[in-house]
């Protein structure tokens, strides 16, 4: 499957975006969907720890800590400029 | 290592006995509430699993007896951690009476996720919907009576650390409702390859009829760790057949696992929304306390000092009472035993007042040090804290290829090595639990604290605490730089993708806290009166016994008995270390079985000649001096209390410990780079038989013997050059 979509780690701090899809070559694919990333939910990048990685983001309403690598292969619709 | 248990059938059971098993997300509070229902000692954490062991108790309600089994945090059932793994063999194998599913109600939707899965087990279910209050703090209103009514079983609004709901609860558990029949619909073509899956399971009388569309789902999905016990235990064929499910399933580009956790949360969104039909966002504490908490810049200064304050607190608090103990109250103590053992021959006197007392006694003197260490650390636990120092200590921890997870094991180590190294099963990578495991034992359990609390005050005078300090850093410092060589080592470590929930702070309940504290704290004192005294008899017993003939049976001299002559057969080991005399080295060798023994066998070697002659005092002298120490001792306390605050100065204070005979012998007996050399020993070598127990059921007995080995190494290569180094500084 071929996601079109922009990367959830290219979504600036202090922003939203809608999932599309998580690449299937991700590691952590089967935990995330089971945690909520499915398509369509809403995730929210809020901050960077020390060092700037991880970031903690909120998705379905729990914190997660997630490295900024490991949101590489997560696809997002984000509309620029929309908080 | 975690063995896969076999399929069993089910016993059958009386009438008047019900099983409930309690499944939930960690950080949704079941700890909490199997204690508000069963009020039992158990444990309580907030960061992601703390409940490592199966839990269980045991309630009577109208004339039933409930057993409760607390299983471990699970966010899914389909299992990615070894504590995930418990949970579902439990679910696969018992056949309950009723699942108690705890949801958190200010998370609804994630939560549910796994309430999904559990209905397809189609046992009968209850919901306890906990935490309502922190849900009504983040501005949500949750009707229980709507989500009941989406699901279909009974829902009971909760509130676990004040006890609202419970006895709603323990109604339910008595007479378990009927179970529902709602179920998630799947796309088509996964219904049928799922039903025929179920079909082809009726064969296999030993999968329990009930979880047929569980397994069949499953192994629909893909579950690796499922597929491998059917293969086990000679479900092959089902197995099988499911691959050639999957391969169809896969050719019209349907993929199991994306449409289950879809069509899940499509509908756990759905049951959210008639359960939370608005809410406006308010902005919670947690939210505020992690601006600062987890800040860029000052998050990681903030966690270091919140560690520095715990063990101010944990030494300055507790030091006077080490005094208090190891000084009036032993004195007392083996005063009042001279004067009841004088009519009996001399060698009780010399095992009581020369061996157990001093050695026991000296142990003990520090369960109010360790109680409040204990305190803090639950306090951390509890709070929510721990994930956080995960969060802001991942980047360095993956800089020696561990994650951040890894670091909440050894932060545990701080307080005993044994707990930390089962708090290992929460992490996914099974490399990175192996590579944790091995490094825990360098970090400064507070068995080790006694004996550098001892030296220090014998040595280093104001500089005493900088001292100690250097030991916890320093065994940091060790188990860092062996996970970065281990790391290079192991294959499959570097990169350990990892997501971590950062759960919302909670005020931990004083009086969990309390039995926290309490039961870890009478752990430590029951292996003072067991372990301990039974090793401290026995080094008395080989110090008693003369080597060489013409010397009698607990009258010869301590370099002349068994005990001195093994030992000074040793001590030439530790000549570079600068402490090669046989006392030390003797010391070292009953510390194997736990360290603080150190300190009493040093206490037997040096005080034991002059304690075993104490003037015997009568009951009143006695009390008297007690009370006087007592007193003292809690001016002590408080006075210190106030100095915890004060600007960062590291220096304790220098008498705190002059009251300790044990401190003047060990004063004379070492230079202070030998003293120094000696605790970066005790520091590194095999914390305790317990520990190594702890590692071999987990990972292995030749990885433990790899362990203890490379430790003894580790611990005289840098003995022996803290040694050469400070010889000429100090």
């Amino acid at each position: 499957m071929l996601f079109v979509g922009t990367s959830l780690a290219s979504v600036p701090l202090g922003h939203s975006a809608t999932v599309e899809g998580i690449d299937r070559r991700h590691p952590l694919r089967k935990r995330l969907l089971e945690l909520g990333f499915v398509p369509g939910a809403r995730v929210t990048l809020v901050r960077a720890a020390p060092m700037g990685d991880p970031l903690e983001l909120i998705a379905g309403g729990t914190h997660f800590a997630l490295r900024r690598k490991d949101l590489e292969l997560i696809f997002v619709e984000y509309t620029e400029g929309a908080a | 290592m975690l063995t896969i248990p076999t399929l069993n059938a089910v016993p059958p059971r009386d009438a008047r006995e019900r099983v409930v098993l309690v499944l939930g997300n960690p950080n949704v509070g079941k700890t909490t509430l199997i204690n508000a229902l069963a009020g039992t000692n158990m444990t309580v954490g907030n960061w992601s699993g703390v409940t490592v062991e199966k839990r269980e108790a045991k309630v009577y309600f109208a004339g039933k007896a409930i057993h409760l089994t607390d299983l471990p945090g699970a966010y899914s059932l389909s299992p990615n951690t070894p504590e995930e793994l418990i949970t579902r063999t439990a679910l696969l194998e018992a056949a309950p009476d009723l699942i108690l599913n705890v949801l958190d109600a200010g998370n609804l939707e994630r939560n549910l996720y796994l309430t999904l899965q559990a209905l397809e087990f189609g046992l009968p279910m209850v919901i306890a919907l906990n935490l309502m209050d922190e849900a009504a703090d983040k501005g949500m209103t949750v009707n229980a009576a709507a989500l009941s009514q989406a699901i279909g079983i009974p829902v009971i609004p909760m509130v676990a650390s004040s006890g609202r709901g419970v006895k709603d609860l323990l109604r339910f558990m008595a007479e378990p409702p009927a179970p529902t029949q709602t179920r998630p619909t799947y796309p088509l073509a996964l219904e049928s390859a799922a039903h025929q899956l179920e079909a082809a399971a009726q064969a296999f009388e030993k999968l329990l009829p009930h979880t047929r569309r569980y397994v069949a789902l499953n192994l629909l999905e893909g579950d690796a760790s499922l597929r491998s016990k059917l293969t086990i235990t000679g479900h092959g064929a089902l197995v099988a057949q499911s691959d050639g499910l999957t391969q169809a399933l896969a050719s019209t580009n349907l993929e199991p696992l994306l449409e289950l956790a879809e069509v899940r949360y499509s509908e756990a969104n759905r049951i959210a929304r008639l359960a939370i039909p608005s809410f406006e966002h308010r902005r919670t504490l947690t939210e505020r306390i992690d601006r600062w908490a987890l800040h860029p810049y000052l998050g990681i200064p903030l966690f270091l000092l919140s560690m520095l304050l715990v063990f101010r607190l944990t030494f300055s608090v507790g030091a006077p009472f080490v005094n208090f103990i190891g000084g009036p109250l032993q004195e007392t103590l083996s005063g009042w035993a001279a004067a009841l053992l004088q009519p009996l021959p001399s060698v009780f006197g010399a095992l009581v007042n020369g061996a157990l007392i001093p050695g026991v006694g000296t142990v003990l003197a520090f369960v109010p040090t360790l109680l409040i260490l204990y305190l803090a650390m639950s306090f951390l636990e509890d709070s929510g804290y721990m994930a956080r120092a995960a969060f802001l200590m991942d980047r360095t921890m993956r800089s020696v290829g561990l994650d951040g997870k890894a670091f909440i094991p050894m932060i545990l180590g701080f307080g005993c090595n044994v707990p930390a190294v089962y708090a290992t099963r929460t992490l996914e990578n099974p490399k990175a639990r192996l590579i944790t495991t091995m490094i825990l034992p360098f970090m400064s359990c507070s068995a080790r604290l006694p004996v550098y609390v001892i030296f220090s005050a014998a040595l280093f005078g104001s500089a005493g605490s900088t001292v100690v300090w250097a030991m916890y850093v320093l065994g940091t410092s060790v188990a860092l730089l062996f996970a970065a060589v281990l790391s290079t080592r192991i294959k499959g470590v570097q990169d350990i993708p990892g997501v971590l929930e950062l759960p919302p702070y909670r005020l931990p309940s004083a009086s969990v806290m309390w039995k926290h504290g309490v039961n870890r704290t009478r752990s430590f004192v029951r292996r003072a009166g067991t372990t301990i005294a039974t090793t401290v008899a026995v080094v008395w017993l080989t110090l008693s016994i003369p080597v060489s003939t013409g010397q009698g049976f607990a009258t010869v001299a301590p370099r002349d008995s068994l005990f001195g002559e093994i030992s000074s057969a040793l001590a030439p080991v530790f000549a570079p270390a600068g402490f090669d005399t046989w006392q030390a080295t003797g010391a070292l060798i009953p510390a194997f079985v736990a360290k603080e023994v150190a300190i009493s066998t040093l206490g037997q070697i040096y005080l034991g000649e002059q304690a075993s002659s104490p003037a015997p005092l009568t009951a009143l002298e006695g009390l008297t001096r007690l009370g006087n120490g007592l007193l003292e001792a809690l001016r002590g306390a408080g006075a210190s209390l106030l100095e915890v605050f004060a600007p960062p100065s590291l220096n304790a204070d220098p008498s705190s410990e002059r009251g300790n005979p044990l401190t003047a012998a060990l004063s004379k007996a070492f230079s202070p780079a030998a003293g120094l050399a000696y605790l970066v020993f005790v520091l590194l070598y095999t914390p305790c038989i317990a520990t190594v127990g702890a590692i071999a059921n987990e990972q292995g007995r030749r990885i433990a013997w790899i362990t203890v080995g490379y430790q003894l190494l580790t611990a005289w290569l840098l003995a022996v050059l803290t040694f050469q180094i400070f010889r000429h500084l100090l």
